[in-house]
């Protein structure tokens, strides 16, 4: 019989070291991905944009006809250049949905929804993800890197033991 | 981020690992032959291997082979909804949706859901009932070989409709460098569905993503596959039963495959019907579960009428390979074979009669409702039947602590505490107060990450070498089983204990109150996902790589009278193709010689420690200045990332009456790890714990580093701190193991030179 084997080595390199090693290649992962990301996130994504999506004139008259919910309202010139870029671009993007780079006003408003006249059309405009930017402690990252690769070196351990009886024993 | 992206490279990073691990021992397998040139013929000979390979599995109808098939596929969609769980765990390490956002997150736990349950369960356990349960009953294969091979390959478009919107996400994302947004609409308008693996009506009804009838269409397909399957495994064990296996003397396996294929043959055609009825909806007007029409609870119903005996459908071959291989382990007859074959028949009736008890919180009349809890809490005896009787079968017996058996014990502690919690759900009150919380994700997932996965693997250790001939490695098997095991519990049952305070599920957003859990919880999950990559690596290079089996009963089964049919199969195929002899039982014992124990540093021919001090303090030295310059590259790490102050190095300076200057403090520093320590370290060594050396070495440095984190601690706080410590404790086993590694890889030198000449006379 193989598997059941009684092991004759030491339980703390065979077994015990691998073990914490995994748990620590775990937090590492847990605490390095999120450390990296915060890192690279400014420079790469818009994160601190947050998402709007404009409805067209009918679906906005289907939800809010004349017994809909009253809503604030709004002229579409009354709202900041981002703002309106970002309502132009939302129109005629294909999922009807656009960031907000900049200058954001109507954040309350729109979160809650809110109704805005453009053209002479009422547009129903909802903030759909606030996309916030992720924040770490900045050690987060180079920690992790380390826990990981030190829990590498403990997963390790079983081989490099033999090894190191191995010389254990020329050495005697 | 880009969840398309990220998911598609974490996907395609797992098969080209998969790739070069084959490539690689192909290579390894080649090296033998002939020498390792590549040749032109030699490339074509492997071209055409994989070829004809290749069309050997696309046109097999052998059970074993679409066994592995299945096996296969189920691993694959395995991983992909693994990688689901771990970016959803990923998310929830901090309270704000800040790494992916809501919507991506409700897509990320509804086709994580989806693939789980579908795509990965069943066909892993049709998988291995198509291998071995022909051979357990002794058939020839399956009853309608062809059939069986339809039914799996309708699997894999089915997987690719459900999960299209991923396909569609990342193409968009590559066509967006070469295209304008309008030409290419399609594929920024699909995304991967997010209305949760329930598809509630109306949300199901009215979401536009087209990707919702691709998915309804892919389910349906994999419905017709897996009805089909059914059918296969009812006709096989009804009439393809060697003579001598009768309904009383069944394995247990078969039955419950049995049971499962008739839970199957009601619930999933009501399923395929559901479906249909909501593509109506959705394109074609119908009002089958609009408000007006049908009504969204009735969408329920029908979801949940199939919903509640999948969950036994998945979970009864799990509990068929408990009743299988656990008795193998303890040496002992499973007990109460017909207790637990009447149980299976009671869960299979039984669990056609609780659906309701997902919908306690909705407007279902009070009265039925109470008739659904009485139901749903008498199905739990079954269930404690079973446990009774495998736990039963344990007691007294003669464990042995093989992988299969751990994962064993492991699946029965999970399903009694994932079963007990459910009983509770059984209770209207309470379901009404947990219905929407982190308790419900924590009790299925201890049976569905427990004893189904469990079981699964046990299976894939019990039957490696049946199924290759060769032996996986059983101590990463042995590690790999606790690793799973333990983080399992860490992460099902803090979901569980959140959940008990009333958190809710489904949310990308959560209280700040609750991140350490959450930490928690995504740290087991890590470990789960660590443990399966171990398990999926064991898997691959065992099969070109592990020892080949030398026995025709490797578990050594015949002692006990354990020796079933399919080994049996096995037995007579060695006997066959290599003229093995049948190994008799006496013979398979292997004597048990215990190793001499490794000797302390100075036992022996060396000499005491005096001697032994005098002679090699110059190899302590050299081992002294290693280690010290290994030390320095983790202090100097642990400055750069700014967790150590290196001013700190002047006051050291300043103790022996220097003026307070960093380079004067490196220079003693070197000094004292050359010189001071390596001779404190020979002198206390036979002190210290440890049998070895090195060990010695380690606890030395362990010892020392205490001192140096306080002489050194310039106030560092939190993670820092965290850090600081860590390095300095690192730093010096760096230290330790270099001193003591480098004084005995000289000193066997020395002694390599020494008895060389001895032995030459
Ligand atoms: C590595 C192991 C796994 C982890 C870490 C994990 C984690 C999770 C998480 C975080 C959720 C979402 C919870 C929420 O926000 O409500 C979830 C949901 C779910 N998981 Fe898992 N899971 C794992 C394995 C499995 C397996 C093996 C299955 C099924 C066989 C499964 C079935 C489900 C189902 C059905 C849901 C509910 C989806 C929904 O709410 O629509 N999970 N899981
Ligand atoms: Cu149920």
């Amino acid at each position: 019989m193989t598997d059941g084997d009684r092991d004759r080595g030491s339980v703390v390199f065979t077994y015990v070291a691998p073990f914490a090693g995994v748990l620590l290649v775990a937090i590492g992962i847990g605490a390095a991905v999120p450390g990296g990301y915060a890192i690279l996130e400014g420079p790469v994504l818009n994160c601190g944009e947050p998402t709007i999506a404009v409805e067209g004139p009918d679906a906005t008259a289907d939800r809010f006809g004349d017994d809909g919910p009253a809503l604030r309202q709004s002229q579409f010139e009354a709202l900041s250049p981002a703002e309106q870029a970002a309502f132009r671009e939302a129109l005629t993007a294909p999922r009807n949905e656009a960031h907000v780079a900049g200058d954001f006003p109507n954040a309350a408003a729109f979160r809650n929804g809110s109704l805005v006249a453009y053209q002479g059309e009422q547009h129903y405009v909802t903030t759909v993800s606030e996309n916030p930017c992720f924040q770490a402690a900045p050690l987060q990252f180079p920690l992790g890197v380390f826990a990981i690769a030190l829990g590498v070196v403990l997963i390790l351990t079983p081989p490099i033991y033999k090894r190191l009886v191995a010389l254990d024993r020329r050495a005697r | 981020m880009n969840r398309a992206v990220v998911e598609g490279t974490a996907l395609g990073l797992l098969a080209v690992s998969v790739l070069a691990l084959w490539v690689r021992s192909r290579w390894h397998a080649r090296l033998e032959s002939d020498g390792g040139t590549i040749t032109r013929e030699g490339l074509q000979y492997e071209v055409d291997r994989v070829g004809s390979e290749l069309y050997r599995w696309l046109t097999t109808t052998n059970h074993r082979d679409i066994g592995l098939l299945y096996i296969a596929f189920g691993t694959v969609a395995g991983l992909w909804g693994g990688v689901d769980a771990m970016m959803l765990r990923t998310e929830l390490l901090t309270p704000p949706a800040d790494i992916w956002t809501p919507e991506t997150y409700n897509a990320l736990f509804t086709t994580h859901g989806l693939t789980m349950l579908i795509f990965f369960v069943l066909p892993v356990f049709y998988g291995i009932g198509n291998y071995v349960l022909p051979l357990l009953i002794g058939a020839d294969d399956m009853a309608f070989p062809r059939v069986n091979a339809v039914g799996f390959w309708m699997l894999p478009p089915a997987l690719l409709m459900a999960r299209m919107g991923l396909l569609v996400q990342v193409g968009g994302q590559i066509l967006s460098l070469f295209f304008p947004p309008e030409a290419i609409e399609f594929f920024l308008t699909v995304r991967e569905v997010s209305v949760g693996w329930t598809l509630y009506a109306p949300l199901s009804v009215q979401q536009p993503n087209p990707q919702i009838d691709l998915l309804l269409l892919g389910l349906h397909l994999s419905g017709i596959a897996t009805t089909v399957g059914a059918i296969n495994f009812i006709a096989t064990i009804v009439y393809e039963r060697e003579e001598g296996v009768t309904w009383a003397n069944m394995d247990i396996f078969s039955w419950n495959m049995l049971v499962t294929s008739g839970l199957v043959l009601f619930a999933f055609p009501l399923l395929g019907s559901a479906l249909v009825m909501l593509l109506l909806d959705r394109n074609l007007g119908t009002t089958f579960f609009a408000t007006e029409g049908g009504g969204p609870i009735l969408w329920q119903h029908l979801f949940w009428f199939w919903g509640h005996p999948e969950v036994y459908i998945l979970f009864l071959p799990a509990a068929g390979l408990m009743s299988t291989i656990l008795p193998k382990f303890v040496g002992r007859k499973l007990f109460g074979y017909q207790f637990i074959v009447y149980s299976t028949l009671g869960l299979g009736v039984l669990s056609f009669g609780v659906w309701a008890h997902h919908m306690f919180t909705t407007s279902v009349d009070p009265r039925l409702k109470a008739s659904f809890m009485a139901i749903s809490i008498a199905i739990a005896v079954p269930s404690a039947i079973k446990v009774f009787n495998w736990i039963t079968t344990i007691w007294d017996g003669d464990i042995r602590l093989t992988a299969p058996f751990i994962l064993c014990a492991g699946g029965i502690s999970t399903f009694i505490i994932g079963g007990v919690t459910g009983v509770f759900l059984a209770v209207i009150p309470v379901d009404i107060l947990y219905h929407g919380t982190y308790y419900v994700v924590g009790h299925f997932h201890l049976i569905v990450v427990g004893i189904i996965p469990f079981l699964m693997i046990a299976a894939s250790y019990y039957w490696y070498p049946l199924i290759t001939g060769r032996w996986y490695d059983t101590r990463l098997a042995r590690f790999q089983a606790v690793l799973l095991i333990f983080g399992s519990f860490v992460t099902f049952v803090t979901l569980t204990v959140i959940g008990g305070l009333g958190f809710p599920r489904r949310q990308a957003v959560y209280p700040p109150e609750l991140q350490f859990g959450q930490q928690i919880a995504t740290i087991g999950a890590y470990v789960i996902g660590l443990s399966a990559l171990l398990w999926l690596y064991n898997m691959l290079v065992s099969y070109w790589q592990g020892d080949v089996v030398k026995t025709t009963d490797p578990w050594d089964l015949k002692a006990t009278n354990q020796f079933t049919r399919e080994w049996r199969w096995f037995e007579q195929r060695l006997v066959e193709k290599y003229d093995i002899e049948p190994t008799e039982p006496t013979s398979t014992r292997r004597s048990y010689a215990p190793e001499g124990e490794p000797k302390g540093f100075t036992e022996g021919s060396v000499g005491n420690v005096a001697q032994t001090v005098t002679r090699n303090a110059g190899l302590a030295a050299i081992g002294g200045f290693v280690g010290t310059v290994l030390m320095a590259g983790g202090l100097g790490t642990a400055w750069l990332v700014g967790v150590l102050d290196p001013a700190s190095f002047g006051e050291i300076a300043e103790i022996v009456g220097l003026p307070a200057r960093p380079l004067f403090g490196v220079v003693l520093f070197l000094v004292g790890g050359t010189v001071t320590w390596p001779l404190l370290f020979l002198a206390f060594s036979e002190y210290l714990p440890g049998r070895l050396l090195f060990e010695t070495g380690l606890v030395f440095a362990t010892v020392i580093s205490t001192g140096f984190a306080v002489a050194f601690y310039t106030g560092q706080q939190g993670l820092a701190l965290v850090g600081y410590l860590g390095f300095v404790l690192v730093a010096h086993w760096a230290y330790g193991l270099g001193l003591s590694v480098t004084y005995q890889y000289l000193e066997s030198r020395r002694q390599a030179r020494f008895w060389g000449v001895e032995s030459d006379d």
